[in-house]
């Protein structure tokens, strides 16, 4: 794997793009999920 | 906030097109080629993502600690709500920033990690962030932990700069632009990039710039609907 790497660099490139987008991809969850919460909490309000 | 979301996803967009699909040469004729980077070829591109994420990070952390500040001067709730939306958007940049470095390490340096001056600069970081939010959650009372947090997250903003700008450069390390260092930093740390790799690398800046603001309005506006919710139960 680390010889493949080494050998085809662009794919170093992509590894840390795509490390970089779940990163981004993560935190879009994260404030969909609470958001998510705070609808649940407004229907039990009314 | 439209334009910025709109400006954020088209810079973004054109770095990843540009920056992947580019071609390196040894000799560019045209604005569509890159100058090869001795010692590290096509790992080169790895600066127009790994940098711009680690300037978020910074970015994150100042914003936090001007939002701390105007907390103490107003001991406004919501200044406190935008200052840790703030710090952990700088703590999750600065863990992706750790990982984007650690693997391109990996094949310019050898291994995952060195303890080179920069990453154990941003390896303190971490752990004075991971601290703050330890604190926050420790505490009760709205008031005090407001309070402390900003006194905190002034002192740790304040940090912030000397470890990612200061500390590597005066330290000697594997990282361009440490001390002593002459062969790798000249294209990369004093931005003696081609005039097009510049180009690409500031729209990047510009682009995750932007980002940050654009998801911590995100942050700021669902810890805000959070806070008044449970305010209105209590």
């Amino acid at each position: 794997m680390v010889e493949f790497l080494n050998q085809n660099q662009m794919f170093i490139v992509l590894i840390i793009t795509l490390l970089i987008w779940s990163g981004i991809i993560l935190l879009l969850v994260r404030i969909d999920t609470r958001i998510a919460q705070i609808e649940k909490r407004l229907k039990k309000d009314e | 906030m439209k334009i910025i979301k709109y400006l954020s996803i088209a810079c973004i967009t054109c770095v990843i097109v540009a920056g992947i699909a580019i071609p390196m040469v040894p000799q560019p004729h045209s604005w569509l080629e890159f100058p090869v980077i001795p010692g590290l070829e096509d790992k080169a591109r790895n600066i127009f993502f790994h940098v711009p994420v680690a300037w978020a990070s910074v970015l994150g952390f100042l914003v936090a600690l001007y939002y701390g500040f105007r907390y103490l001067r107003s001991k406004d709730l919501d200044d406190d709500l935008k200052s840790v939306s703030s710090a952990g958007l700088g703590t999750m940049f600065c863990v992706l920033a750790t990982v984007t470095g650690s693997l391109w390490a990996k094949f310019n340096w050898g291994s995952f990690w060195n303890w080179d001056p920069r990453e154990t600069s941003i390896f303190i970081l971490l752990l004075i962030y991971g601290a703050y939010f330890a604190l926050r959650s420790a505490l009760g009372s709205d008031e005090v932990r407001a309070r402390l947090s900003a006194v905190y997250s002034i002192l740790a903003g304040l940090t912030a700069p000397f470890f990612i700008f200061i500390m590597p450069r005066i330290v000697g390390g594997l990282h361009p632009g440490a001390k002593g260092d002459t062969a790798g930093s000249t294209p990369v740390a004093q931005l003696h990039m081609s005039p097009n790799m510049r180009f690409i690398f500031f729209m990047g800046i510009i682009g995750f710039s932007l980002l940050f603001v654009w998801l911590l309005n995100m942050r700021i506006r669902v810890a805000r609907i959070e806070y008044h919710l449970s305010k209105n139960e209590n």
